[in-house]
């Protein structure tokens, strides 16, 4: 597994950024080697004159993917090792339209103005000065613009998942719609005479039948390939959702507290509540940590050994254990019913309680007691 | 004698090598490519400088501390404009020009690339990336906001293309 910079929070460092200048200095040149430091070439795109932009954009993104997901697979990379940008509904479409405008007004968008304005077009340094202006007011108005930022904000989501679909079949249906558009645009060229030199070509053939058969390949490889072996890959909604209903996430207090007894190795239990209602009772052997400071205080014990979360009642801690499992832990669980349905199972007498007691689970009750109730404990 | 544009990559083989590219950029940064990040930096440091108070107690360049040109972004823009250089340079395109079409005067062209320019600086900012970090990085990770986001701005392009047409005319 490699570890990128960003896993490491240690993308300011000198290293990183290094790293960030030598791939903007590939991308540069790249985009200028393919005539994108041309607003006209660019622009094209939008009078159907010139497809490349398309037919790089897809291409590039139909190699990144099949790239990421056979690294994936071969347990390289885990999606939790990447920056994920959350899916803003609201957000994509609105800033989807302006940007689409801005574009086709422009002649420009910003890494490809970029290289323009490095290659001496001056309607591009103009676009950037604009780019910079428009941050300024994006700034200056953003009390007033944050609910169009955050509308429809639905956290890290898959588009797969959206469509309810399998990774491997989003995939591939993608893939074939990438290779099929390539084969008509090339079609088309070739039917007019111009730009059409790599129809029937096969380097051309030998390409689109490589994309292909890669996405084919991924459709064969278990599901889990797409998680990692850690299991630490972010779960879909369907895969949460699916936990919640079969309360896969529960612990129930008479396991934790016979875990606790035993001081299972491993084992942190969690109390979320304030530092003052924590100082007057908690589960011993239970930890005080408040929910905002959750994702720093567990990051060593992500995937290592079990978590378990508790308050009161189980609303904060099933939220907490969902915002922790979508960052990629899988070993987070809640006590079922909370403290409240501890104290009612595992630490009322069994005197008080209102079913018969079979003498067996009346001893385990006694031990329960001796060992979480504080102060003098009571005569057996 | 071959016309400069007429080197261009080929434009799948273009592809290929900026999704290389991209790979790279997760295999090292754990983040994909992204220009309007670093733009958008930029700008906050030239507000910090100019108006330091202000800039920092404003709600959105303010997160970003009192030097905001120390991210990456900023050292991959500045990769981006040094390998574009270098290529124009090395392919014989680099000087100084307006593009347009012959019909369109230069101050049109400019006046449309600036209020262009605004436009796509606000959009980024609201969309959290522009072509390179939202369209193609979220793309290739197959993130549902990205993907509506490439489709959109695609979509928007095409319907609205008509009117700015007159730019381009020889």
């Amino acid at each position: 597994m490699i570890e990128t910079y960003f896993a490491a929070d240690t993308l300011g460092t000198p290293g990183a950024l290094l790293t960030a200048f030598v791939i903007g200095l590939l991308f540069g040149a790249v985009l200028e080697q393919t005539g994108f430091g041309s607003s006209r070439r660019l622009a094209g795109v939008f009078y159907l004159t010139d497809l490349a932009v398309i037919k790089t954009m897809f291409t590039a993104m139909v190699v990144a993917l099949l790239g990421l997901r056979y690294l994936m697979a071969w347990g390289w990379l885990d999606l939790s090792a990447l920056y994920l940008m959350p899916t803003v509904w609201g957000a994509a479409v609105v800033g989807g339209v302006l940007f689409g405008l801005g574009f086709v007004m422009g002649g420009w968008c910003p890494g490809t103005a970029a290289v323009g304005a490095a290659a001496g077009k001056l309607d591009a340094w103009v676009f950037l000065g604009g780019v910079l202006a428009g941050s300024v007011l994006f700034n200056e108005f953003f009390a007033w613009l944050e609910p169009l930022y955050t509308w429809g904000d639905v956290g890290v989501r898959f588009v797969y998942d959206s469509l309810g679909l399998t990774p491997a079949g989003f995939i591939l249906a993608f893939t074939a719609m990438a290779a099929v558009c390539f084969w008509v645009v090339e079609f088309l060229g070739w039917r007019q005479g111009d730009a059409g030199e790599v129809f029937a070509q096969p380097p051309f053939a030998a390409f689109t039948l490589t994309f292909l058969v890669l996405a084919l390949g991924l459709t064969l490889l278990p599901p889990q390939a797409f998680t990692s072996p850690a299991g630490s890959a972010r779960p879909g909604d369907r895969e949460l959702l699916s936990q919640i209903e079969a309360a896969a996430d529960h612990v129930e207090p008479e396991d934790l507290a016979d875990r606790l007894l035993r001081r299972e190795a491993g084992l942190i239990v969690v109390d979320v509540r304030p530092p003052e209602e924590f100082a007057a009772f908690h589960l011993r052997g239970a930890v005080n940590i408040t929910l905002p400071d959750l994702p720093a205080a567990l990051e060593s014990h992500k995937n290592l050994g079990t978590i378990v979360l508790y308050s009161n009642g189980m609303t904060h801690p099933a939220q907490a254990r969902d915002a922790l499992a979508r960052r990629g832990y899988t070993n987070v669980f809640i006590l079922t019913d909370g403290l409240l349905g501890f104290q009612e199972r595992i630490l009322k007498p069994a005197s008080l309680r209102s079913e018969p007691v079979p003498p067996v689970t009346a001893a385990r009750i006694a031990l329960w007691r001796t060992f979480f109730l504080p102060g003098p404990k009571p005569a057996s | 004698m071959k016309l400069p544009e007429s080197r261009y990559l080929n434009s799948y083989v273009a592809g290929i090598l900026l999704g290389l590219i991209l790979l790279a950029a997760f295999l090292t940064l754990g983040a994909g490519l992204g220009a309007s990040g670093g733009l958008a930096r930029l700008a906050a440091a030239v507000e910090v400088t100019v108006a330091p108070s202000h800039t920092l107690a404003s709600p959105y360049f303010g997160a970003w501390g009192e030097s905001p040109g120390r991210y990456y972004l900023v050292y991959m823009l500045a990769g981006i404009f040094l390998g574009g250089l270098l290529s124009a340079l090395g392919a014989g395109r680099l000087y100084y020009t307006v593009e347009r079409g012959r019909r369109c005067s230069s101050r049109l062209r400019l006046v449309l690339a600036a209020v262009g320019g605004l436009l796509v600086g606000i959009a980024s900012r609201l969309a959290q990336g522009c072509t390179s970090g939202q369209a193609l990085t979220g793309g290739a990770l197959l993130l549902s906001g990205s993907l509506v986001f490439l489709a959109v701005l695609f979509a928007t392009g095409y319907a609205t293309a008509w009117l700015f047409r007159g730019q381009w005319h020889d």
